[in-house]
């Protein structure tokens, strides 16, 4: 498990340079352009994913208990946190 | 389990340590010189990032101000004492603090959306009531002093623990490493050095912790084996103790943590209008794995039996201790020292941030109205400093920090519910929200003092609400949130 998650994190390093940079570039791109930013402010809640994941690291944390497998959630979850910030710099929308 | 298992490394020494703490703060320099050369002009960028941080910064910078160096450990010491419910109600209510902030960060942005910090809110909210402003300026200011100083002291513990170095000498190279880089490029900085502390925190705290179990004979079954036999108590997250002993006192002081804090606010004016909801659902929904990764030490401390003699008596120690202590290679012990560093030096910078948009703002514009653009660009970058000398002169003189802790806690709990009626609720007014904390200070505190810390919580935050409803239901008048649209820029960017 540990070369595993050694080798899923190099590549999750990776994935989220590659989206600081486009975030990076974004930025300065967006300042020089100097256009007014918007806004306008979603109406989504999001009360319900918000939900989702309260009871979901709930399950996870008591899931450790159960099973000893579990005990390697936290660490793949903590590299999904870092792929879930470099998708973050993907998916938003420039300008 | 066999603990003989734990003996010290004698290659961590205090030039490793030293060189940990300048790297890192030498390559935030290089990247806050670059942002500053590129993206910082004036006031309004230094301290608002002039609202353009995209949702990629916007996670990314949230996750690491909200995981703090004594989280990081904190984590792991709670399932030591609680086992998984200790890791239960640290964790919980941590992640859910930060998507507490999505309503009322939506609400303010879309009425009010040239803002810079709470305290302004707060003074046209009331009509200018001085005494609103003031007690909330200065809620802001100690909430903002302790954040610097906590991670402060808590890095400096781990650093001269981990690699003997003198703990005054750590705090100040510490906070000499942070300060270097944090006034360059005000938000900005914050912003891009935290979002890639993200990265040292997250990746590494993985791998260290499968290092871990990986060189633990019998691995994850062996530790899941022996925290039952110590007791079944550990591996069950419904432990009634650990609810009362710690996790709903903890779970409202996250909240006003989040919701009475600047730095967060900071960063709802700062980002964009449209990623504002999102970015605290997916800060909040990622910050998750941090704490949970780094808990699973607390087992393997249960696991072994250690006692909090083992490692200075301090069961915050227990994380640090387990890794530098089982056996893993100088370059997995380095990676965890980077992942505390990291933590700490992101969010020193993101309350640096924070103080200089309430220096900026709500003391020199405030009082001073008539201060030219490039003094106030000067004294907004001097408070970053000032704020972090203060908060090491704390530090290293040595004194008890309780009544500051307990100060900041008074204020924050109390400020929480009239702070969320006064966004939520337009019957508020400055009476209720004023007597409210007021009263919560001035009876709360006393039962907190002699009930304890859950009915004393649960007394300010009842007495602060009750007062603003009582206060409202009476007073009638209705205020309309929506006129703050008309509430210009007040640091606005001067024209080219």
């Amino acid at each position: 498990m540990y070369i595993f998650i050694t080798v899923v994190g190099i590549a999750v390093t990776l994935f989220f340079l590659a989206g600081f940079w486009r975030g990076l570039q974004n930025a300065i791109a967006e300042y020089r352009g100097g256009a007014p930013e918007r806004s306008d402010v979603p109406d989504y809640g999001y009360g319900g994913l918000a939900a989702v994941s309260v009871i979901a690291s709930a399950v996870i944390i008591a899931g450790a208990g159960f099973s000893p497998a579990m005990i390697y959630a936290g660490p793949l979850l903590a590299l999904v946190t870092a792929a879930g910030c470099g998708l973050a710099f993907f998916v938003e929308q420039k300008g | 389990m066999d603990k003989s298992i734990f003996a010290a490394m004698p290659s961590l020494t205090p030039t490793l340590g030293f060189a940990s703490m300048i790297g890192l703060g030498l390559f935030s320099l290089a990247l806050s010189y670059a942002v500053k050369t590129l993206l910082v002009r004036n006031t309004h960028d230094f301290i608002i990032a002039d609202r353009r941080v995209g949702f990629g910064f916007g996670v990314g910078s949230v996750i690491a101000v909200w995981t703090w160096a004594m989280a990081v450990m904190m984590s792991s010491a709670m399932t030591y004492q609680w086992g998984l419910s200790g890791l239960f109600w640290f964790v919980v209510p941590n992640g859910f603090a930060v998507m507490a902030m999505i309503p009322f960060a939506r609400i303010l942005r879309k009425n009010m959306p040239e803002g810079y910090t709470i305290s302004e809110f707060i003074e046209y909210r009331f009509s200018r009531s001085k005494v609103a402003t003031a007690i909330v300026t200065v809620t802001m200011i100690f909430g903002i002093i302790l954040e610097i100083l906590i991670n402060l002291k808590g890095t400096s513990v781990v650093v001269s623990t981990v690699f003997g170095i003198d703990w005054k000498v750590a705090t100040v190279v510490g906070i000499i490493c942070v300060l270097a880089y944090s006034y360059f490029g005000g938000l900005w900085t914050s912003v891009m050095t935290g979002t890639l502390n993200t990265l040292m925190i997250t990746v590494p705290a993985a791998i260290v912790v499968a290092a871990v179990y990986a060189v633990i004979p019998g691995g994850s079954e062996a530790v899941f084996k022996a925290a039952g036999e110590a007791d079944a108590r550990n591996l069950s997250v419904l432990r009634p103790d650990a609810a009362a002993g710690f996790g709903i006192t903890l779970a409202f002081g996250l909240l006003a943590a989040t919701v009475s804090d600047q730095t967060f606010w900071q960063k709802v004016w700062a980002i964009k209008s449209r990623d504002v909801g999102r970015v605290f659902l997916w800060s909040g929904a990622l910050f998750y794995p941090i704490p949970i990764c780094l808990g699973m030490l607390g087992l393997v401390g249960i696991a072994y039996g250690l006692k909090p003699s083992d490692f200075g008596g301090d069961i915050v120690a227990v994380g640090p201790y387990i890794v530098s202590h089982i056996g893993l290679g100088l370059t997995l012990v380095l990676l965890y020292v980077l992942v505390i560093l990291a933590a700490c030096y992101s969010t020193i910078d993101g309350a640096s941030a924070a103080l200089s948009s309430v220096v900026a703002v709500d003391i020199v514009k405030r009082y001073f109205p008539q201060t030219s653009e490039s003094s106030l660009f000067v004294i907004t970058k001097l408070s970053v400093l000032l704020g972090g000398i203060v908060a090491t002169l704390i530090v290293l003189s040595g004194l008890d920090f309780t009544t500051l802790v307990l100060t900041t806690y008074a204020l924050k709990t109390s400020i929480l519910l009239p702070l969320v009626l006064s966004i939520l609720w337009p019957k508020t007014n400055m009476v209720g929200f004023v007597g409210g904390i007021v009263l919560a200070i001035a009876v709360g505190m006393p039962i907190y003092a002699t009930a304890g810390e859950l009915i004393g919580t649960l007394s300010i935050v009842a007495i602060s609400g009750l007062t603003v409803l009582v206060a409202g239901l009476i007073g009638g008048k209705d205020f309309d949130l929506a006129g703050l649209r008309r509430v210009g820029d007040e640091v606005s960017a001067p024209a080219e």
